[in-house]
């Protein structure tokens, strides 16, 4: 890094960036993490020196003296390190929950509002859930009792394709109803020629794409592109794929691999949450709401 | 019961921060799961289908039982979503057929009954059905056996068709037809003042010009069949030229349909009202009947057309499958492309009503879409007032006049545009009638 001026660098937090949230951790460790990580590398930079202290000595009758010199009271020994973790503003725009890893959007001082902004244009996100046959557990995540064992030598690959297919269909038939529009009207037909679009509802969670991207009984791996969904909808669709296929089935690993035009490869790993990636991630995230208008303003009720 | 198996606790660490953790009183051993009982849950055979039906529960055409535990769904008027099929839980549905206001179900079974039949009865269109004698049953609510006389008991039922008030069966010993038959529909003679109520008279047609049939089509009142040299062959009322046989009279023997399918091989013939479509082998589509509402322009201006015409005017491509509703017709070309013609709701928004040349249904309204590229259109069935396409994925897109929900959308409004119904299963096949619907699917596993 060139700039060796911190409130140079702190000016420059204006935007979001892209971290890749390991799983087992919160959303919000992961915030205070990244915020540690910012203001010590701000205060490793050179900072701001301590203010003047301007004394105005002497007799006002004879002859005063003006002196400056280094404010104690402003200096970092008194009052500090100059960066505090509380007054870096950071908030996330998707929201993952415990068990899930991938990428996660978070908003920087000015960048928060582009985070509200992306979180409330609600953009589809792409998952890579895995889950396994033949065993069911109390809460459908693999860290829990198992309750339930059955057999699981009868799905063959076709029949979990075939049943994705038709949890497809009848998702963007959902999606329809809960747009808000009468089915009646002539703006519901041309809507519908344009193809999928985005509910009005923020709760609905609504599957767009769903596939089967690796099958080896007892394990496989669906790939899913949705909207509104939450950790506990998804497990509770593994359970429901294992039941419908006269099975069981519990979740084991859910991994956020898309969040509207962020991938994994503009994700931040674990190793490199230091401010310098940090700044270099947000002038890539930049240059992605810089190209892709419609991130944070969008027109339509098509989805895109 | 969490609060007996975990107990949380914070621990706390250097620099001050609290962090919580999980500490589990009873830890799960994985051992235990290995204890546990493997369940074993059915798969369905090859051979089962489920049959979703919906639509007018009043007629009894949707074989819902009439039982005192369930009166209050016999008070309802209709069906607004796919409910399963009872009957097809014990017997091995096969194929069916709807009429207007009744239902025949064919089973694959060894014994003597092999047709199914149920909801309305005035003409004896699904057999004589009497609990004492003299006073035959008008309105069946569950399907009953149809009686058919077959000689050989291992004789399979091929297609069934339904018209108003008739039924056509075609078995492997030839084509059975029962019900009304005062246009001469069931291809015998036409008798003044028959009570078909009291009668149960089934007319067998073993082969037509010494050819065998292959596939049956019944309109309202007339009867369409195919023998295998792909001739068409018809019978019955002819008053808007629907037989196609060049008179405006009533036929009531099986006479062969010429005009410019003379020449032509047919493999299907589509019509549930008065009109007719027919597609031949190298995918051209000829039309005869009423076509008052601008399915044919000829060079007369006529409306009623008796004699069999090509459709040239489609431009649509090889056409793969056709359907004929009351007043508008639907094409699929084998890009799976659909296309709809003539008046009433043909599927291209409320604006649309009425159209001569083909309208294209824009493919993202049958669900093909970035997500779904390969979901294609492969049949569509035509009620009166309604269509209906299958797609190749197993799904069943319907647009039309949702007349007492025949539609299946949950609704009772009128659909402009194609849109899915909800159904468990992988559609197969899908029979439109006047105001029901029945599907036979495959199950998902």
């Amino acid at each position: 890094m060139l700039i060796k001026d911190a409130p140079v660098i702190w000016d420059s937090l204006r935007s979001i960036i892209c971290v890749y949230k390991p799983p087992n951790v919160t959303c919000q460790r992961v915030r205070q993490t990244i915020i540690t990580a910012v203001c010590t590398g701000l205060n490793e930079m050179e900072c701001r020196p301590p203010m003047d202290y301007v004394s105005i000595e002497g007799n006002p009758s004879t002859q005063l003296t003006v002196t400056v010199k280094p404010n104690l009271a402003d200096h970092p020994l008194v009052v500090g390190p100059r960066y505090q973790i509380e007054d870096l503003k950071c908030s996330w725009s998707n929201y993952l929950g415990l068990h899930s890893s991938g990428v996660l959007l978070l908003g920087l001082r000015n960048g928060t509002k582009a985070a509200k902004l992306i979180r409330e244009n609600r953009p589809t996100r792409s998952y890579r859930v895995s889950g396994r046959f033949g065993e069911a557990t109390e809460n459908g995540f693999k860290n829990e009792k198992v309750v339930e064992r059955s057999t699981y030598k009868h799905i063959k690959h076709a029949n979990i394709n075939k049943l994705l297919a038709a949890m497809q269909a009848s998702h963007q038939k959902e999606m329809f109803k809960s747009c808000g529009v009468d089915l009646q009207s002539q703006t519901a037909y041309e809507m519908a020629c344009e193809g999928p679009i985005r509910p009005a509802d923020s709760k609905l969670p609504v599957i767009y794409g769903i596939k089967c991207v690796q099958f080896e009984p007892p394990d496989f791996v669906i790939e899913i592109q949705c909207i509104n969904e939450y950790e506990t909808y998804l497990k509770s669709l593994i359970h429901e794929i294992g039941a419908k296929l006269r099975s069981t089935a519990h979740c084991t690993g859910i991994q956020c691999i898309r969040h509207s035009y962020f991938t994994l490869e503009n994700a931040l790993l674990r190793k490199h949450w230091t401010l310098q990636h940090i700044i270099t991630n947000m002038e890539e995230c930049i240059a992605i709401i810089d190209e892709h208008e419609n991130l944070v303003k969008q027109k339509k009720a098509a989805l895109q | 019961m969490l609060n007996n198996t975990k107990r949380v606790s914070y621990c706390i660490l250097a620099f001050n921060k609290r962090f919580m953790s999980v500490k589990r009183k009873y830890p799960i051993n994985p051992d235990d799961a290995k204890t546990l009982p493997v369940f074993e849950y059915g798969v369905s055979k090859d051979s089962y289908r489920r049959v979703f039906v919906w639509g007018n529960l009043q007629t009894g055409a949707l074989g819902v039982p009439y039982l005192k535990k369930n009166r209050n769904t016999l008070q309802r008027e209709c069906l607004g979503a796919p409910k399963r099929l009872g009957f097809a839980e014990k017997f091995p549905v096969k194929t069916a057929a709807c009429g207007f206001g009744f239902t025949a179900f064919a089973v694959d079974t060894d014994s003597g009954h092999k047709l199914y039949g149920t909801g309305l009865n005035t003409d004896s269109q699904i057999g004589r059905h009497e609990i004492r004698s003299g006073h035959p049953l008008e309105i069946i609510y569950f399907p009953q056996p149809i009686h058919l006389p077959l000689k050989n008991p291992k004789t399979k039922i091929k297609k069934i068709s339904a018209g108003r008030a008739h039924l056509a069966v075609l078995t492997d010993e030839g084509l059975f037809l029962l019900g009304n038959n005062s246009y001469g529909q069931c291809g015998r003679k036409i008798i003044q003042d028959e009570n078909y109520f009291m009668s149960n008279y089934i007319n067998h047609v073993r082969h037509i010009d010494g050819q065998t049939i292959k596939d049956i089509e019944c309109g309202q009142d007339h009867t369409l069949a195919i023998t295998e040299n792909g001739a068409v062959f018809s019978c019955g009322w002819g008053a808007d030229g629907q037989t196609g046989l060049g008179t405006f009279n009533n036929v009531s023997v099986f006479s062969r349909v010429k005009g410019d399918i003379e020449s032509e091989h047919i493999i299907k013939v589509a019509s549930r009202s008065d009109f007719v479509l027919a597609l031949n082998n190298k995918g051209e589509v000829f039309g005869w009947g009423n076509a008052e509402y601008d399915q044919i322009r000829n060079q007369r201006n006529e409306q009623q057309i008796c004699h069999p015409t090509h459709l040239k005017h489609l431009g649509v491509g090889k056409v793969q499958d056709v359907g004929a509703g009351g007043s508008f017709c639907v094409v699929v070309n084998d890009k799976g492309e659909v296309f709809t013609w003539g008046f009433g709701i043909l599927g291209a928004g409320p604006k649309v009503e009425q159209s001569f040349k083909p309208i294209k249904l824009a493919e993202s309204l049958f669900g093909r879409n970035d997500f779904q590229p390969d979901s294609r259109v492969v049949k569509v069935v035509c009620g009166l007032s309604y269509a209906v396409a299958v797609t190749s994925l197993g799904d069943i897109y319907a647009w039309g006049r949702n007349l007492r929900s025949c539609l299946g959308l949950g609704s009772e409004k009128d659909q402009y545009f194609p849109f899915k119904v909800s159904l468990g299963g992988y559609v197969e096949r899908v029979f439109c009638g006047y105001d029901h619907t029945v599907a036979i699917c495959k199950p998902f596993i």
